[in-house]
C-alpha cells in the first residue's frame, strides 16, 4: 500500500467501503425487492391482464377492468367513497380522543406519565380479533346490552335490540375502540418533544392559556397529529376483518369487496384493480403528507 | 401558574382519562369475565367454572394451530432481526448515495395495507405455482412458508425502528478502540457492537414476534390448509358455543406475552448492571 498513490489508495479504499456497504444492505434490500416491490408490480400487471394466472385468463392486456372500475358504473366507486367516509370518520374521532390523553400525560402528570401511557398502549397487545369480537359479544342479539335489557325487564327476549349489531356505525365504534391506543403514542411522542419554555414565553408575553395552546402548542404539535391521522387512515381504509365480524350487509366496506374478489367470487383481475386503486390511494396521501410522518414515532 | 392547564381543565382531562381507560378495558374485562361462566357469553352470569381453560389442552386442532403460529412468529422474526440489524447498521454508520430512497423503502411496509400487501403475495405465488407446473410439473403452494415471507416484509421496519436508537447511541470509538487493539471487522462486530446491540435485539425480536402471532389479514391469504392461530380463532367464531373456550386461550396467550415481555425487561435490567451503567446504551452518549 506505501507504494501506491494516495489518490489510487483513497479511490481504492473508496470502492471497498462501497462494496461493503452494498454487502449490508443487499439482504434487506433484496427480500423487500422480492417479496414486497414484485409482488406489487405482479397485481398491477395482473390488473391489465399482463400476466396469466388462470386457464381462463385472457393472457391479452386490456385495460377493460380499470376502464369498467373508473367510469363510476359498478357499485364499487360508491362502496370506496362510503368507505373513505368511514376512515375519515374513524380517524378524525380517535385523533380527538386521542390528543386530549396525550396533552394531559405529556404537559400534565409530570411523574407517572411514562406508566399511564402504557396503560393507554397495553390493549393494543392484545389480539386484535378479539378486541373486536368483544363488542359482538356486547352488541349481540343477545349479548350484554340486551341481556341486561331482559333481565332488567326493560325489554322483552323476543324484541332484542338489533341495530346494535351488523351496522355501520358498530363498525366505526369498534375501529375507534381498535385504534385509539396505537395512536395516542404519536401525539403523545410529538407533545413530549415541545420546548416548555416556549408555553412559559407565551405566558410571559401576555397570551392566555387558551391563546397559548390554539397558536403554540397545537401547531407544534401538528406533524405528530397528522401521523396519528395517517397510522389510523391507511389500515382502517383497508380493513376488512371488523366488517366482516360486526358490520353485516350496511358496513360492508371496500376492503371486504377485494377480500371477496379473491377468496368468494374468482375474480382476481378484477379485485387486483381494487387492490391497485387502494394502493394507488395510500401512496398519493403518503406523498402529501409523508414529511409529516415521523416513523420514528411508532416505535417508543 | 401552571401554563398547560388551568385546574378546572386539569379535572377534565382526569376525567376523560378514566373514562377513556374504562372504554377501553371494560370490553377485554367482560371477555375475561365470561371466560370463567360457565355457559353462554351472556347474561345472567352461571355458575363459575375454569373447564373452559382445562377443555383446551384437549383440543388438537386448536393446539396445532397455536403450534403453527410459535413457529412462524420464531422463525419470521428471527429473519426481520437479522435483516434488521444490517438495515439499521448501514443507515446510522454509513454514508451512500440514494441513502433516502433506500431508507423509505425499508419503511414503506409500514404504510400499505396488508390486505394489498397479502393479496399481492397470493398472486404472486399463484403466478410462480402456474408457472412452475407448466414447466416442471411441481409447485410450492401456499402454507407457513407463505405466512413467513410476508411477515418479514412488515415486521422489518419495526425491527429496523427498535434497533437503530440504540446503534445510535453506541459510541463509533468503542469500534474503533476494537479495531486499534487489532481485531477484524467481523470480531469488532461479533464481540464489540453486537452484544452491547443485544437488548435492542430482544426487543425487535418481542416486537415482531408480537406482530406475527396476533396476525390475521396477509395470514388468512397465504396459510393455505394451515391455520395458524388468527386464522383458526376467526374460522372458529362461526360456533358460537366455542366462544368461552377461544377467549380462555386468548386470555392465556395474553398473560404469556405479558410475562414474555416482563421476563425480556428484567434480563435487559440484569444485563445492565452486569455490563455497569458506562456499558449500557445510556451511559455510552
Amino acid at each position: 500500500m506505501a507504494t501506491l498513490e494516495p489518490a489510487v489508495a483513497r479511490r481504492r479504499w473508496r470502492r471497498h467501503d462501497r462494496g461493503v456497504t452494498a454487502a449490508l444492505l443487499s439482504p434487506p434490500l433484496l427480500w423487500l425487492l422480492l417479496f414486497f416491490i414484485v409482488p406489487v408490480g405482479f397485481i398491477a400487471a395482473y390488473s391489465v391482464g399482463a400476466i396469466s394466472i388462470f386457464p381462463t385468463d385472457a393472457g391479452v392486456v386490456s385495460f377493460e377492468d380499470w376502464a369498467r372500475f373508473l367510469s363510476g358504473d359498478t357499485i364499487y366507486t360508491g362502496l370506496f367513497w362510503k368507505s373513505v367516509r368511514m376512515s375519515l370518520t374513524v380517524s378524525v374521532v380517535v385523533v380527538i380522543l386521542a390528543y386530549p390523553v396525550g396533552y394531559f400525560l405529556a404537559l400534565c402528570a409530570s411523574k407517572r406519565k411514562y406508566v399511564l401511557l402504557l396503560m393507554i398502549i397495553a390493549p393494543f397487545l392484545t389480539s386484535y380479533l378479539l378486541r373486536v369480537l368483544a363488542w359482538k359479544v356486547i352488541l349481540g342479539d343477545s349479548g350484554v346490552v340486551n341481556s341486561l335489557l331482559f333481565s332488567l325487564n326493560l325489554r322483552s327476549s323476543d324484541d332484542p335490540i338489533q341495530w346494535l349489531l351488523y351496522s355501520q356505525f358498530t363498525v366505526m365504534v369498534v375501529l375507534v375502540y381498535v385504534w385509539v391506543p396505537f395512536v395516542a403514542l404519536p401525539i403523545f411522542a410529538s407533545l413530549d418533544g415541545l420546548d416548555r419554555s416556549l408555553l412559559e414565553a407565551a405566558g410571559d408575553l401576555g397570551a392566555g392559556r387558551l391563546k397559548t395552546f390554539w397558536r403554540v402548542t397545537l401547531p407544534l404539535s401538528l406533524p405528530g397529529v397528522v401521523a396519528a391521522f395517517v397510522f389510523v387512515f391507511v389500515p382502517t381504509i383497508g380493513e376488512f376483518v371488523t366488517p366482516l365480524l360486526v358490520g353485516g350487509t350496511s358496513g360492508y366496506m371496500y376492503g371486504n369487496a377485494i377480500q371477496d374478489a379473491f377468496t368468494r367470487g374468482i375474480d382476481w383481475q378484477f379485485g387486483s384493480v381494487l387492490a391497485m386503486f387502494l394502493l394507488l390511494v395510500v401512496a398519493g396521501l403518503m406523498l402529501l403528507f409523508g414529511r409529516f410522518v415521523q416513523v420514528r414515532s411508532v416505535a417508543a | 401558574m401552571e401554563i398547560a392547564a388551568s385546574k378546572g381543565a386539569l379535572l377534565l382531562m382526569r376525567l376523560f382519562f378514566a373514562l377513556l381507560v374504562l372504554f377501553l378495558y371494560l370490553p377485554i374485562a367482560l371477555l375475561a369475565l365470561f371466560s370463567f361462566n360457565d355457559g353462554d357469553p351472556t347474561f345472567p352470569l352461571e355458575r363459575f367454572t375454569t373447564h373452559w381453560y382445562a377443555d383446551v389442552f384437549g383440543n388438537q386442532q386448536l393446539i396445532n394451530a397455536l403450534i403453527r403460529s410459535t413457529i412462524v412468529a420464531t422463525v419470521s422474526s428471527i429473519l426481520a432481526v437479522g435483516l434488521g440489524v444490517l438495515a439499521s447498521f448501514v443507515l446510522i454508520r454509513r454514508r451512500f448515495f440514494g441513502k433516502p430512497a433506500v431508507s423509505a423503502l425499508l419503511f414503506s411496509p409500514l404504510v400499505i395495507p396488508y390486505l394489498v400487501f397479502g393479496v399481492s403475495l397470493l398472486v404472486v405465488f399463484a403466478a410462480v405455482d402456474r408457472f412452475l407446473t407448466d414447466s416442471f410439473g411441481v409447485y410450492i403452494g401456499l402454507g407457513l412458508h407463505a405466512v413467513v415471507v410476508g411477515h418479514v416484509v412488515v415486521s422489518l421496519p419495526y425491527t429496523i425502528l427498535t434497533i437503530m436508537p440504540l446503534l445510535e447511541r453506541l459510541n463509533v470509538s468503542l469500534d474503533e478502540a476494537a479495531k486499534d487493539l487489532g481485531a477484524s471487522p467481523w470480531q469488532t462486530f461479533r464481540r464489540v457492537t453486537l452484544p452491547l446491540l443485544f437488548p435492542a435485539l430482544v426487543s425487535a425480536f418481542l416486537i415482531a414476534f408480537t406482530l406475527s402471532f396476533d396476525e390475521f389479514a396477509i395470514a388468512s391469504f397465504l396459510a393455505g390448509t394451515e391455520p395458524t392461530w388468527p386464522v383458526f380463532l376467526f374460522a372458529s367464531l362461526r360456533v358460537p358455543s366455542q366462544l368461552p373456550q377461544l377467549i380462555a386461550v386468548s386470555s392465556m396467550v395474553f398473560v404469556a406475552s405479558l410475562m414474555l415481555v416482563a421476563a425480556a425487561e428484567i434480563g435487559r435490567r440484569l444485563a445492565a448492571r452486569r455490563y455497569g451503567s458506562e456499558f449500557t446504551a445510556r451511559g455510552m452518549v
